[in-house]
């Protein structure tokens, strides 16, 4: 379950996308495929981008990865890609795409969009490493991890109550036949007070 | 009721009743009426007027009456949408016409009077086509609400037959039918009849002051078109709402967990309740057995006079065993001795004596 890219790109409809930035995560193929992968998931990117209209999402499936883009059009007719592998979750990477794009709006202004090289958006490679494990980066995923871990706890308390239960339950006979015992211990006792004045 | 042309009747009538009565009484006046109006070509202007005028209300309440039958079929598909929507057409036409006709008829009717009147002749003329007027505005107001209903009546089945196939069909035809067509206004010329029909219906039922129909024709078929792309923020949207959901599943559980945790040591403090007093009981019952042991051994060690009696019994019966006969004396000064030391109630002078005789 991995990320190998994530990219915003300003795609306007006339068609003539351009990448404002990018992160890739390569670590998992071999050094001399590097480049050859890398190039692959620009053309990816733009590709899907170009065929994606706006405010939609799709997700695209090649050979061994997924893309999943949203187009997210508005005034500043941004796009977000991520392609991973095909057992990444597909919601997370929805909302990492679209916390992505807020927060390239919110740091990046429109005027920075027609040079590309000159946008420096240091956050996206802050996300693609950080969701490389989206059960712990998203929120969800993350409320729902920690939601479980709480149940197996209180599985396991619920056990213990039981045995507890049990514990209670034997120390109860003991303290009834304990009790039973000094009565008869008492009894015996003021016996001898009583009668048998002969020693 | 359609308005019949009885003046032949009415005429044979009186035709028949002056023969019977010969009395010539007014027969001028009655004749000139009668022949103002005998000849069946001459009518007045106003009565032909109205005689027009009846004859299309009584044609248009007879469509209207075909146009209720087609509303009253609620089948899902063999609404026949075409005919209605032009029938309803033709009956608004028909009223409009009539409508006209009858306001035409009024300002002949003022005209008429107004350009001065006959006396007597003239006001019973004047009356009846004021009443003639009024019967024919009537009819036709209540032409109109029967119409009103038919289209009330088409509205409702229609969107109860939208329901059912909404029922039948997948929901995002629902979602579809709910998409603001300002985001893609794709307009099909080609459309299904099933997405027209309520389209127009419903601008029909709702719209009765515009004689035009037949707008909105693309709407129901660019619907469909836009159920795919829809379908895609659907997806996404329901996983969220799926994951969101079985949060609040789990949380819940969570919550009935706690609840048996609390019911469990519940149970379990009755149980711990009866071990305390198991306990308590246990305590004071080895309390007391414990006092009545010291009393018993403070009665013992302090009750010499008991002991000493006993023992001196014992000695007494064993002592007179061992004693030989020839030694009274030893005994009789014993014996006072004796009972000096029981008197000073001294254990080692007894024990002493005690063996000093034996």
């Amino acid at each position: 379950m991995k990320i190998y890219s994530l990219s915003v790109v300003h795609a306007p409809p006339s068609g003539s996308s351009s990448v404002l930035s990018t992160a890739s995560d390569l670590s998992s193929f071999s050094f001399y495929q590097r480049g050859s992968v890398a190039e692959f998931m620009t053309f990816f990117t733009k590709t899907v981008v170009d065929r994606t209209p706006q405010t939609q999402r799709q997700s695209v499936q090649e050979n061994m990865y997924t893309a999943h883009v949203y187009n997210r059009g508005g005034a500043e007719q941004l796009a977000g890609i991520i392609i991973t592998d095909h057992e990444y979750p597909v919601r997370p990477a929805f909302s990492l795409l679209t916390k992505m794009l807020d927060d390239f709006t919110a740091k990046v202004p429109q005027s920075q969009y027609s040079n590309p090289s000159s946008v420096s958006f240091s956050e996206i490679d802050v996300y693609i490493k950080k969701y490389q494990d989206p059960r712990q980066a998203d929120t969800i995923m993350r409320v729902q991890q920690e939601l479980d871990e709480t149940k197996i706890v209180l599985h396991k308390t619920i056990e213990s109550v039981l045995q507890r239960g049990e514990k209670l339950d034997n120390l109860v006979e003991r303290s009834n036949a304990l009790s039973a015992q000094s009565k008869m211990f008492y009894k015996t006792a003021k016996k001898q007070n009583s009668c048998c004045v002969l020693m | 009721m359609a308005i019949q042309d009885r003046t032949n009747e009415f005429r044979s009538c009186v035709e028949s009743i002056r023969n019977r009565s010969a009395v010539p009484r007014n027969a001028e006046a009655k004749q000139r009426l009668l022949q103002s109006s005998g000849k069946p070509s001459s009518k007045s202007d106003f009565s032909r007027m109205a005689s027009s005028i009846a004859k299309d209300i009584s044609s248009t309440t007879i469509k209207l009456g075909k146009l209720a039958q087609l509303a009253k079929r609620k089948t899902l598909f063999d609404d026949r949408p075409v005919e209605i929507s032009e029938l309803t057409f033709i009956i608004k036409q028909d009223i409009a016409g009539i409508n006209k006709q009858i306001a035409a008829l009024q300002s002949y009717v003022k005209q008429r009077n107004g350009q001065g009147t006959k006396s007597g002749e003239g006001k019973q003329v004047e009356e009846h086509n004021h009443n003639v007027v009024m019967m024919l505005q009537s009819k036709l107001a209540n032409t109109s609400m029967s119409f009103k209903d038919v289209l009330e009546v088409r509205t409702q089945n229609m969107k109860e037959s939208k329901d059912r196939t909404e029922k039948f069909m997948s929901s995002t035809a629902a979602a579809a039918h709910q998409t603001p067509p300002s985001t893609h206004a794709l307009s099909r010329p080609s459309s299904k009849g099933k997405g027209r029909a309520p389209q127009d219906g419903d601008v029909l039922a709702l719209d009765l002051g515009s004689a035009e129909e037949g707008m909105s024709d693309g709407h129901g078929g660019g619907a469909f078109m836009q159920m795919e792309m829809m379908e895609q923020q659907d997806s996404y949207i329901q996983s969220r709402s799926t994951a969101i959901e079985s949060i609040e599943s789990t949380i819940g559980e969570l919550g009935q967990i706690f609840t048996q945790l609390a019911t469990m040591v519940a149970e379990q403090r009755e149980t711990v309740q009866r071990i305390d007093a198991d306990t308590v009981d246990i305590a004071s019952n080895v309390g007391g057995a414990q006092r009545e042991l010291l009393k018993y051994y403070a009665s013992i060690s302090s009750n010499r006079w008991l002991m000493l009696k006993v023992f001196g019994v014992l000695i007494v019966f064993v002592s007179p065993s061992r004693v030989p006969f020839g030694q009274p004396h030893s005994r009789a000064f014993a014996v006072p001795c004796f009972h000096s030391c029981i008197m000073s109630t001294d254990a080692n002078c007894v024990w002493h004596h005690i063996w000093t005789i034996s």
